[in-house]
């Protein structure tokens, strides 16, 4: 097990690696850059903008550019942001409890709808309700977030004037209240693609532990079938769960990313198309690589489950 | 406007005897708001209330000697002093100094080439330090330290022997008459030089996000991506401040500010503003005052001058024609924006008011390319010698009323028998070697190409300032004119206001004339804000909202 | 050739017991429908408009649907929504089948490689694949087009270079659990070459769920171009395309709500028909569907 352990973490390090290579060498190369910004400023020239390049070593080569950046990282000095001058940590670390709000709010909307949803589909297997949510769950796999969310502001903040339009809190209040009011519509949204795809994963894992003998003999014992169910689901599914949680970590990122923008809340992905459109290098690094991490350690975390549970893949 | 000749005449040197004055307004204006400042000295322990100011884009640049963009200015503006800046008419008024130096009262010699300035006494800094003549000679040698990131050295490098003559004077000499400093001294604002002491890197010094100036608003605290709150100084040396706490609020999207406005959660609507489209709707809303003001920037149509297309007048002169300015100003941008012919805002001193109109006709537009030769091909696309009418066009990608101007021309242009495609580019790839390299055929761009209120722009139009041909400027068509470069020329080392303005007046006219950029309108933004606050100044000379936010009151 | 013969034979019978269970397959069959009318309508549509897709009239700008000819209003320039948003189908469907053939190709080459080859090679490149899956998906696709010119077919390689990987993991693991069966075996043993077998033996024999991904690509494609048009990074105007038609939509949400539920309903059917497909070709392949 250790030296399974070890091997995947090896292999996750190279993965990471390669990660930070693809995402720096693509930044780089391409052209403009984060001087752009600058050029429509009254009085600007080609000589100051040569003055500032030189002076952030802009125009030194890529893989020096590369390792020089490496080499800081691998001692935890993430840079700093070409914008703020900033520690690009400090800066991510601010954007992290928006966008963890968000994350974790729409998650829990996700994971209890979705597996009621599911768990009542398997049960009644075969009726309207099972069929029609399967059906929902498709067709809410396949409406763009971004679009889900026109439409909610469109509807709930614009014509029935419920909830705010964008933005994490009003200016000048705060309350919880407020944030509460804000929160609603994004997470609604966020939470749509993931309560589909809970609700098919909760569905197929009960008819699981439905069919086994376990649960057919605790029924035969008499117990009474919401409490057999109950236990023996939860109890079942219960890490798979996290595997899956953990596998669909980017699919909520790249979520979270475009829920962001469209209800303008100041988290991560916000931050992300912000210092993309600056060309705010350091600061896209950070964040390819915190995206990277967790999804690295969300696929690690399913891989050490499963061999957990499964003898069978350590010996692969 | 500014040539009212009876207002200014005490303070202006008679054309005799002023050589060489200060380059850039209309003369040296003392401002009854900046000499009031006994009586206005109490105000800042007084500061009631909080004030939101909302922007699009977020202030991240808190030391304005390094590289920024407008925004940042916002909070330069509430947080530090400049020696003096400019009034919405142009003139200068004294902030740190106890008057704007001039030939007159002795503060520049007659050459132009020593400058003496006196400050004001008993300033202090935000943390309580004394503010004296070595953090002015601290800040005006800061950005030509070959060590510090800095944003320009335009005119600080031109200036040596910086002298500390006591705790409030200071005198230095220009290497050479240079008529745009006083501009650039308009923008540059004094930063602390007790703030650096022992800071081995000035690029990361802590002070860079904390920053410490002399201005009406203390800096309190950020949080990114959010907001950045200021609160009153209390010991302000000028008039105000008047307001306790103002929140500048970063609201990155335009639709959402403008319902915090409507809905009453943002006072003021800053940078970007109130988009065109809901200016009738903003200006019926109860409690607010929403008003258009000029702006600095103006738009146009920039054409590639060394692209074989654009070489003839004729063609230039068509595709300006072929342009129906008025319906993309009244039907996409609501009316708003002003046509105008020139770079030059119309509220300068320096605007030529007599420049040719323009007028949309096609079938001039079509004369012209039949006269000169260009005769329509097979594909219904005008060629002549080999070179096909056709190029592309390009601009940011995103800016959606700009989009839609940019399409609608290119089908005004298909009607005269002109091919334009459409590239758009992000903006940091459009903004890049695209942009100062000169590699696109056209492009629409807005740009303000003037410091302050100073006419002079020679980076953008004088023939040895292209990129493309190894120049350092800006002059990104690659516009040559002998005529405009002598002017140029003329009128960087004219210091007297009356004598530059025919100069620049003329390098307008032929500029028109020549159409190496087909003007398209002079920016004009819809400001709203809540009926009781009262301060904010539209001010073409100054970029951004807060220039005068000690005076703004609720 | 009668290795192939032998086993071309199950092949074609389970494509047979595959064709017959997709038919039966509510769902998948309301997919095709939904896909084959957008495809008609988005291409034959134009036809029977009086308006051109780029033809600007300003006097018309922000018509509401159902009015004055224009079946789903105008857009900012006046021009027929119902016109663009057809044109728009035709380059957001071309650009998906354009991703799916790439991504298809370049995912059942590296994962044909891998799965025959295993080793070092597999390892190399599954976990190139592991890297480009760490990526979250818009994440990429929006550095590189905040870069490259945006075309319609800079596009399609874009999404397609994130969108390859579902399709070589399938492969590889396909390939691998055939490598060892006894037709590979044989051919081995008659000495053919290593891309003969990949190429004639396994894929073929992986055709099912390589199917089943590459129609889930084609839906995927076009949410993807939806977001990156949406945000601004993709398809140009004049150009329309359903993503395109969406950037901006949310500025005249009040005003002019049609902007953004035309061509989000259009989008959501696409997908969702393509998906419907996927889901039935899934079952349809899968031999355990029976069972159930």
């Amino acid at each position: 097990m250790l030296r399974y352990v070890l091997g995947r973490l090896w292999q996750s390090a190279i993965l990471l690696l390669l990660v930070s290579f693809i995402g720096f060498v693509v930044l780089s190369l391409a052209p403009g850059g984060p001087l752009s910004q600058f050029a429509l400023s009254p009085g600007m020239t080609q000589e100051q903008l040569d003055r500032i390049a030189e002076q952030m070593g802009l125009n030194r080569p890529v893989i020096i550019q590369y390792l020089e950046w490496l080499r800081h990282m691998l001692a935890g000095n993430w840079g700093v942001s070409y914008r703020d001058g900033q520690p690009v940590l400090k800066i991510i670390g601010s954007h992290l409890f928006a966008t963890l709000l968000l994350m974790v709010t729409s998650t829990i909307l996700a994971v209890s709808i979705g597996s009621t949803i599911g768990i009542v589909s398997a049960i009644r297997r075969g009726s309207v309700f099972d069929y029609t949510m399967t059906v929902l769950a498709m067709v809410a796999l396949s409406i763009p977030t971004f679009w889900f969310g026109l439409v909610a502001i469109y509807v709930f903040s614009l014509n029935l004037g419920w909830f705010p339009a964008g933005n994490m809190y009003t200016a000048g209040d705060g309350s919880i209240l407020d944030y509460a009011r804000h929160l609603v519509l994004p997470a609604m949204v966020l939470a749509l693609v993931d309560l589909a795809i809970w609700s098919r994963y909760m569905r197929t894992a009960t008819l699981n532990v439905i069919n086994q003998d376990f649960v057919r003999t605790a029924r035969a014992k008499g117990l009474p079938r919401r409490r057999v169910l109950f236990k023996h689901i939860v109890g079942n599914a219960l890490i798979p769960m996290i595997t899956l949680a953990g596998l669909q970590l980017p699919t909520l990122l790249g979520g979270a990313l475009v829920t962001e923008t469209v209800f303008t809340w100041p988290g991560m992905g916000r931050l992300f198309l912000d210092s993309l459109g600056y060309s705010d290098y350091p600061v896209v690094m950070g964040l390819l690589m915190t995206s990277a991490i967790f999804v690295v350690i969300g696929n690690l975390a399913a891989d050490l489950t499963i061999a957990l549970i499964d003898p069978r893949v350590r010996l692969e | 406007m500014t040539d009212d000749p009876n207002r200014n005449s005490p303070f202006r040197p008679s054309r005799r005897t002023a050589l060489r004055l200060m380059g850039a307004g209309a003369g040296a204006l003392m401002l009854p708001s900046a000499i009031g400042r006994s009586a206005a000295l109490a105000a800042g322990a007084d500061a009631t209330g909080q004030l939101i100011l909302a922007f699009s884009q977020e202030p991240t640049v808190f030391n304005p000697f390094m590289p920024h963009i407008e925004v940042d200015e916002g909070i330069h503006f509430a947080v530090f002093d400049t020696l003096f800046t400019f009034d919405p008419k142009g003139e200068l008024y004294p902030v740190l100094v106890t008057e704007v130096p001039t030939v007159a009262n002795g503060g520049i010699s007659a050459d132009g080439l020593s400058w003496k300035i006196k400050l004001k006494e008993g300033v202090t800094w935000h943390d309580g330090t004394p503010f004296t003549a070595e953090d002015v000679k601290f800040s005006l040698e800061l950005p030509v330290d070959p060590d510090f990131r800095s944003w320009r050295t335009t005119g600080y490098n031109l200036m040596k022997d910086i002298t500390v003559v006591s705790p409030t004077e200071l005198t230095w000499t220009m290497t050479q008459p240079f008529a745009p400093m006083a501009a650039v001294l308009g923008s540059t604002w004094i930063v602390p030089k007790h703030a650096f002491d022992g800071v081995a890197d000035r690029n990361s010094a802590p002070f860079n996000n904390a920053p410490i100036g002399t201005g009406p608003f203390v800096w309190k605290e950020r949080m990114a991506g959010d907001h950045i709150r200021l609160e009153a100084n209390p010991d302000y040396h000028g008039e105000g401040p008047f307001i306790k706490t103002l929140i500048v609020k970063y609201i990155p999207d335009l639709n959402v500010m403008y319902t915090q406005f409507k809905s009453g959660d943002v006072d003021v609507v800053g940078l970007q503003w109130i988009t065109p489209d809901h200016y009738e709707e903003a200006k019926a809303l109860p409690g607010k005052t929403v008003e258009i003001a000029g702006a600095g920037s103006f738009e146009s149509f920039a054409l590639n001058m060394m692209r074989p297309q654009f070489q003839e007048l004729a063609v230039r002169q068509a595709l300006y024609a072929a342009i129906d300015k008025q319906s993309i100003i009244d039907a996409l941008y609501y009316g708003i924006p002003q046509v105008t012919e020139t770079y030059m805002p119309q509220q300068s001193y320096y605007y030529n008011p007599d420049l040719p109109k323009h007028e949309f006709n096609l079938d001039t537009a079509n004369k012209l390319l039949d006269d000169a030769g260009w005769a329509k091909g097979p594909d219904g696309i005008r060629a002549k010698d080999g070179v096909k009418l056709s190029f592309t066009n390009s601009t940011t990608a995103g800016n959606h009323l700009r989009e839609q101007a940019q399409q609608f021309i290119q089908q005004t242009f298909k009607e005269i028998g002109v091919e334009m495609t459409i590239s758009n580019l992000p903006p940091a790839v459009m903004w890049g070697e695209f942009w100062m390299q000169s590699q696109f055929d056209t492009c629409i761009v807005g740009m303000n190409t003037l410091l302050g209120a100073d006419p002079d722009n020679s980076d953008y139009f004088m023939s040895a300032n292209s990129a493309a041909r190894g120049g350092a400027g800006q002059n990104t068509t690659c516009y040559q004119n002998p005529e405009v470069d002598a002017l140029f020329k003329q009128g960087g080392e004219t210091f007297v206001p009356e004598d530059r303005k025919p100069i620049y007046q003329k390098i307008q006219e032929l500029i028109r004339h020549d159409l190496p950029l087909l003007p398209l309108y002079q920016y004009a933004v819809v400001k709203g804000r809540k009926e009781n606050v009262t301060g904010p100044v539209p001010n073409v000379n100054n970029r951004i909202d807060t220039w005068n936010v000690n005076t703004w009151k609720m | 050739m009668s290795l192939t013969d032998t086993a071309a034979a199950p092949r074609q019978f389970i494509r047979s017991r595959a064709l017959r269970r997709f038919l039966s397959h509510k769902l998948a069959l309301l997919g095709v429908f939904m896909v084959a009318m957008l495809t008609v309508v988005c291409f034959a549509g134009p036809w029977f408009l009086p308006y051109d897709e780029l033809y600007i009239d300003l006097r018309a700008r922000f018509a509401p649907p159902m009015t004055g000819g224009h079946i789903f209003g105008t857009d900012p320039l006046g021009r027929d929504l119902a016109a663009r948003l057809f044109h728009a189908g035709q380059v957001s469907m071309s650009i998906g089948f354009a991703v799916m053939v790439i991504a298809t190709t370049i995912g059942s080459v590296v994962g044909v490689v891998a799965g025959y080859y295993g080793g070092r090679v597999a390892a190399v490149l599954m976990r190139i694949v592991d890297a480009f899956l760490a990526f979250p998906s818009v994440f990429l696709l929006l550095v590189l087009a905040a870069f490259i010119k945006p075309g319609p077919a800079m596009i399609a390689l874009i999404i397609a270079a994130t969108s390859w990987m579902e399709v070589a993991r399938i492969v590889e693991a396909e390939v691998k659990s055939l490598r060892d069966r006894d037709f590979v075996q044989a051919a081995r043993m008659l000495g053919l070459s290593g891309r003969w077998i990949m190429f004639r033996e396994l894929l073929p024999n992986a055709i099912g769920p390589i199917i089943v991904a590459a129609t889930l690509t084609v839906a995927r494609a076009i949410l993807l171009e939806a977001y990156i048009s949406f945000l601004g990074y993709g398809i140009q105007p004049p150009l329309p395309s359903w993503g395109n038609m969406l950037n901006g939509a949310q500025q005249y949400l009040q005003s002019a709500p049609w902007l953004a539920i035309v061509p989000g309903v259009a989008i959501t059917m696409a997908v969702t028909g393509f998906n419907f497909i996927g889901d039935g070709l899934r079952d349809a392949f899968d031999s355990r569907t029976d069972l159930k």
